[in-house]
């Protein structure tokens, strides 16, 4: 019930971090510890394999607090608030109207772009994806549950008309995209000035990530290194929320393993 | 993107392209200038700006990028309810938008393009809205209401007294927002939720009601005053909306330019008859 307070043991479900994660699924995770991190509530990261399948809507992270089970950012940050935890209660009407739009802004150029880049660039597919996502499953399955994997993001690519796109195209939404986060932010510290909310929890996600996983090429994170206000962002947010604390703490883990992991 | 035009002062003949078997891929609304042609709304817009119609010029980069963040949040949250509205919801089909549009272009496209939209339409709600944990498809439609709904409320708050989104003069965010709103607003549907919404938010009312008495030269009340070109252009403006909405369809342009020897398209500006005889569309403006 949202009565219960913040468990001890509260945990967030993702994919093995070593072998199997992938860049849009780290970098939605990231987000979601970035957001609780920023809420001071402590979480442990569990990695499992079929995290996918555990989650309720099926897409991840997801966290297990108390009996509860909530996956997505969205859902947390109302789960989070019905237990009297919020980041942007200090907001006035229309910057939290901004705040919202900022993150459809990111989810649906950002995110659709790393997705992209995963599955529909054939070369980062082959290399990159295939191998990893069925990486804790023997062959066959392995192969079969990725191209389903692929067929299913496919699909949704074509509805949404990104099937077209060519990578340049999808590299300059993303250059786009990062151009309007860093004109918003200029020289603030966050988003909404002094004090971080949910969208500096999300688009530190995304940008990490991007610029701590290597891919095929550097395309990618050259486009978010073009705007030094967002790099500063980044290393802001790790050092005030994940450097310094227990040693453990998964983004820097996933940033030191991020470096080296994604190459077979 | 009419309503961008007008903001922008660009001199646009809206022309109806009946003749158009390149409806098949859904390339409209189509932008010709020149002999370039260019469809998409979006390489529309930049075209538009490159040519120095820009009526974004007094933004600030930080409005810029509001502009775009609040594009996204449209895309997001209001889209799949209006696709759901003019295609999806059976009776609004039905009744509104299937005669409407199959009136428009010709046989036989009629036959099949309108079915094309549609399971296009509920493709990309499915696909991107439907999935856990909402299990059937009347829970997907609650909740693209309820997004819609909020993100009408978003954008109430947003403009709040203001005329436009950025002060005194219209921008490409107010093209776009009126481009969404405008149709709901104004198109009589069977089922009208979204309509009943929008209408409890006074100041999204000022602003489309403005948009189309400034611009567009249409009296609040659906009447149009005496004068073919303004009944052309009321006409040509709600066709372009309807088809604003319905092109999901995204294919490249790289297809026209490739093949010039496409054979001349048919362009007819519409007319009506000299006694100002209304023609369907226009009756279904809700005053």
């Amino acid at each position: 019930t949202a009565a219960e307070p913040w468990p001890e043991n509260a945990a967030l479900y993702q994919q093995l971090r070593e072998e199997q994660i992938l860049l849009s699924d780290n970098a939605s995770s990231l987000a979601v510890q970035a957001f609780l991190q920023m809420c001071n509530l402590p979480i442990r990261v569990v990695c499992r394999a079929n995290a996918e399948y555990m989650s309720p809507s099926g897409k991840l992270p997801f966290i297990h607090v108390g009996n509860q089970v909530v996956s997505e950012l969205g859902p947390i940050v109302q789960f989070v608030k019905a237990k009297g935890h919020s980041l942007s209660d200090g907001l006035d009407e229309v910057q939290k109207a901004e705040m919202k739009a900022y993150m459809e802004l990111v989810n649906n150029m950002l995110l659709t772009a790393e997705l992209y880049l995963q599955w529909c660039d054939d070369v980062t597919a082959e290399e990159i994806t295939h191998p990893r996502y069925g990486s804790p499953y023997p062959w066959p399955l392995n192969r079969i549950l990725s191209y389903q994997k692929q067929w299913e993001v496919k699909r949704k690519m074509k509805a949404i008309g990104w099937a077209g796109k060519t990578l340049e195209q999808v590299l300059e939404d993303v250059d786009q995209c990062c151009q309007a986060l860093s004109q918003r932010l200029g020289t603030q510290p966050y988003f909404f000035n002094k004090q971080p909310t949910e969208l500096d929890a999300l688009v530190f996600g995304h940008l990490f990530t991007i610029l701590t996983t290597q891919l095929i090429t550097d395309e990618l994170s050259e486009k978010v290194k073009n705007y030094s206000n967002l790099t500063a962002f980044c290393r802001r947010i790790e050092q005030q929320y994940f450097l310094g604390h227990d040693k453990d703490s998964s983004a820097t883990v996933a940033a030191r393993s991020a470096k080296r992991s994604l190459l077979r | 993107l009419q309503a961008y035009a007008k903001f922008s002062g660009a001199p646009l003949t809206v022309n109806t392209i009946n003749n158009s078997w390149r409806a098949l891929k859904g390339d409209v609304p189509v932008l010709i200038s020149e002999d370039i042609v260019i469809s998409q709304p979006a390489k529309i817009l930049n075209f538009l700006r490159k040519q120095k119609y820009n009526a974004d010029y007094e933004l600030s980069a930080k409005q810029g990028a509001d502009t775009l963040a609040y594009i996204a949040l449209l895309e997001e949250k209001l889209l799949p309810a209006l696709l759901h509205t003019f295609w999806v919801e059976t009776e609004n089909y039905c009744s509104v938008t299937k005669p409407w549009f199959a009136s428009r272009i010709p046989f036989p496209l009629s036959l099949y393009l309108p079915g094309k939209v549609y399971r296009e339409a509920l493709n990309r709600i499915l696909l991107t809205r439907g999935g856990p944990p909402l299990y059937s498809f009347a829970e997907v439609e609650a909740q693209i209401h309820r997004d819609a709904k909020e993100c009408l409320n978003l954008l109430s708050k947003r403009l709040g007294t203001s005329r436009f989104f950025f002060g005194h003069t219209p921008t490409t965010l107010d093209a776009f927002v009126f481009g969404f709103l405008a149709p709901i607003y104004k198109v009589s549907f069977p089922r009208v939720q979204l309509q009943e919404h929008v209408k409890q938010l006074p100041n999204l009312c000022r602003f489309c009601d403005d948009i189309l008495t400034c611009y567009f030269g249409l009296t609040v009340s659906g009447h149009t005053p005496a004068g073919q070109d303004t009944a052309d252009a009321n006409l040509q403006k709600l066709t372009q909306l309807v088809n604003k909405e319905s092109n999901l369809i995204e294919k490249m342009d790289d297809n026209l330019r490739k093949s010039p020897q496409h054979p001349p398209r048919k362009l007819t500006t519409l007319k009506l008859a000299a006694g100002g005889e209304q023609s369907s569309p226009l009756n279904l403006l809700s005053p």
